[in-house]
């Protein structure tokens, strides 16, 4: 699905004037491609995931949600074909892993026999056959990702927003996830937004990296990714990536200052 | 380099087992208060009517259990601490939750608790004694009426609370705001009801044995048993009743935390 956002503004409201989170967007996320929307804390980006998801709206703008195969057809409303994999995951602890991953089929009425079956071939292709009757709290952090994203996988959107997702991962753990979801991007090739604050994750899985800006969040630069795929690792290491790095570095590094300014203004 | 490496594999050893002396000394504490009291009184010749001798207490413990009317009387006391119980915990929980999902209903009800919340509700027995007198109904009314409150305030706080994320991830798989409020949010305040149905019992316990004391018409129950013993010094009947009522209180609350852990494993030790 391709997902056109316009001259989205995000104004907070604080008792006064109100905080602008996000300033005029205007971008063009293409589908089958992974977009990471990359900015200091605070920018907004997961304000734009949030409202591409339905899950926020926005104060001003619009998004359209189209079918490049069906350009006719009438735009999607936001949320209808998209889904959340959260930074805090949002497992529900009162289900196990196989009643978190089927949560939505259950709400949509779909008999168990069948949602478990899909959620039992979900959870084997993430890694976590025979984990189905655990609690999440008995899980690794490495395998409670896997079932959030396994949760956000069976609902079979075409669009997949992940929110910083591998953040509180320790490095070891993170390299595979983000391998993993390389595998399953490249496999299913969904429309993926993800956001993150990590230079070389973003490079590591993005076709695009949308660099933002510090409040209010504007896009500062796109930045197409033309490392081949399938990515791995070791792609980390060669000059074309280092360059790449250096050159959001730049970018990115600005807007990380202003950030701390104005988190020094609002202290003082 | 080897004694470090020892010392650093020894210590997760000793962190999960405390040393011997350290686990019985609970036990110890309480046999060596026993024999000291034994030791006072008899040293001491304090009169029994005073303070009877563990002994004693423990022979006449033995004598009413034989007798069966400790038994008798705490099964009445048990059955009544349970009636009020129920209907406090069906009546706290469901008018908490209903709370929780109509903000009409929450705003409506909000003042009467804050108003009758602080209210000592045995403090309500003369005027529960003239509309019920003192038989069942009474001790049922005052037990229920003080544990209710426990209950709604707590279960009420814990759907309020209900983290928003959860919410926000249940609706972006699709739930309705109805399959939300059964599949989120009171699931979401169980650790919280279940600390709320904890203080209700507390406090159900308290205030059937004091029904039992004040009214009492029906002549049974552990409340009963007490003030009798103690209105004609029988002091070793008191302290064997006291014992048995401790140890029963005691059951009861470990039998919660089963309950508690066999329903919803995940949320014990959260509230």
């Amino acid at each position: 699905m391709d997902i056109i956002v316009e001259n989205l503004v995000q104004v907070w409201d604080d008792g006064g004037a109100g905080v602008r989170a996000l300033d005029g967007i205007t971008h063009h996320f293409r589908s089958g491609t992974l977009t990471c929307l990359l900015g200091p804390s605070g920018c907004g980006k997961s304000t734009l995931a949030q409202i591409v998801g339905g899950i926020e709206t926005a104060t001003s703008g619009t998004i359209r949600i189209v079918d490049p195969k069906n350009p006719s057809a009438p735009p999607a409303r936001p949320g209808q074909c998209s889904v959340m994999m959260w930074q805090s995951l949002n497992l529900f602890p009162w289900r196990n892993v196989i009643d978190n991953v089927t949560f939505g089929l259950e709400m949509a009425g779909v008999p168990k026999p069948e949602r478990y079956a899909r959620a039992r071939e979900l959870l084997a292709s993430v890694g976590l056959r025979n984990f189905e009757e655990k609690a999440c709290s008995q899980l690794s952090g490495g395998m409670r990702q896997r079932v959030a994203l396994a949760r956000a996988l069976i609902m079979d959107r075409p669009i997949l927003l992940m929110d910083e997702p591998f953040a509180a991962l320790d490095a070891q753990t993170k390299i595979v996830m983000q391998e993993e979801l390389t595998r399953i991007f490249e496999r299913m090739r969904k429309t993926i937004l993800f956001v993150t604050h990590a230079i070389d994750e973003a490079i590591l899985l993005g076709d695009e990296v949308v660099v933002m800006t510090a409040r209010p969040g504007r896009i500062k630069e796109v930045i197409r990714i033309d490392l081949p795929r399938p990515r791995t690792q070791e792609m980390v290491g060669t000059h074309e990536f280092g360059e790449l790095y250096d050159r959001i570095l730049h970018l990115i590094r600005e807007e990380v200052l202003n950030a701390m300014r104005q988190q020094d203004e609002a202290l003082a | 380099m080897t004694a470090s490496g020892k010392a650093r594999s020894g210590r997760p050893a000793r962190k999960r087992r405390d040393p011997l002396w350290l686990r019985v000394l609970p036990s110890l504490s309480v046999v060596l208060f026993i024999a000291l009291w034994e030791l006072a009184v008899k040293a001491g010749d304090v009169a029994p009517i005073i303070l009877p001798a563990p002994s004693s207490i423990a022979r006449y413990l033995v004598a009413m259990i034989l007798d069966g009317s400790l038994p008798y009387n705490l099964a009445v006391t048990f059955v009544r601490i349970m009636a009020g119980f129920l209907v406090a915990g069906v009546l706290g929980v469901l008018v908490g939750v209903l709370m929780g999902m109509s903000k009409v209903l929450a705003r409506v009800i909000d003042p009467w608790i804050a108003a009758l919340y602080p209210l000592p509700k045995i403090s309500l027995i003369p005027l529960l004694i003239i509309w019920l007198g003192t038989g069942e109904a009474y001790i049922l009314t005052i037990s229920a009426i003080t544990a209710f409150f426990p209950v709604v305030i707590s279960t009420y706080a814990g759907i309020r609370q209900t983290s928003q994320e959860l919410v926000k991830a249940a609706r972006d798989l699709g739930a309705s705001t109805r399959q939300i409020q059964t599949n989120v949010v009171i699931p979401a305040a169980i650790p919280s009801i279940f600390a709320g149905l904890h203080l209700g019992m507390g406090v159900t316990i308290i205030l059937v044995v004091a029904a039992e004391m004040i009214g009492g018409s029906n002549q049974s129950g552990m409340g009963y048993l007490l003030i009798r013993f103690g209105q004609v010094m029988e002091t070793e009947k008191v302290f064997a009743s006291l014992v048995a009522l401790a140890v029963f209180g005691g059951v009861i609350m470990k039998g919660q935390q089963a309950i508690d852990r066999w329903v919803a494993p995940w949320a014990v030790g959260k509230s």
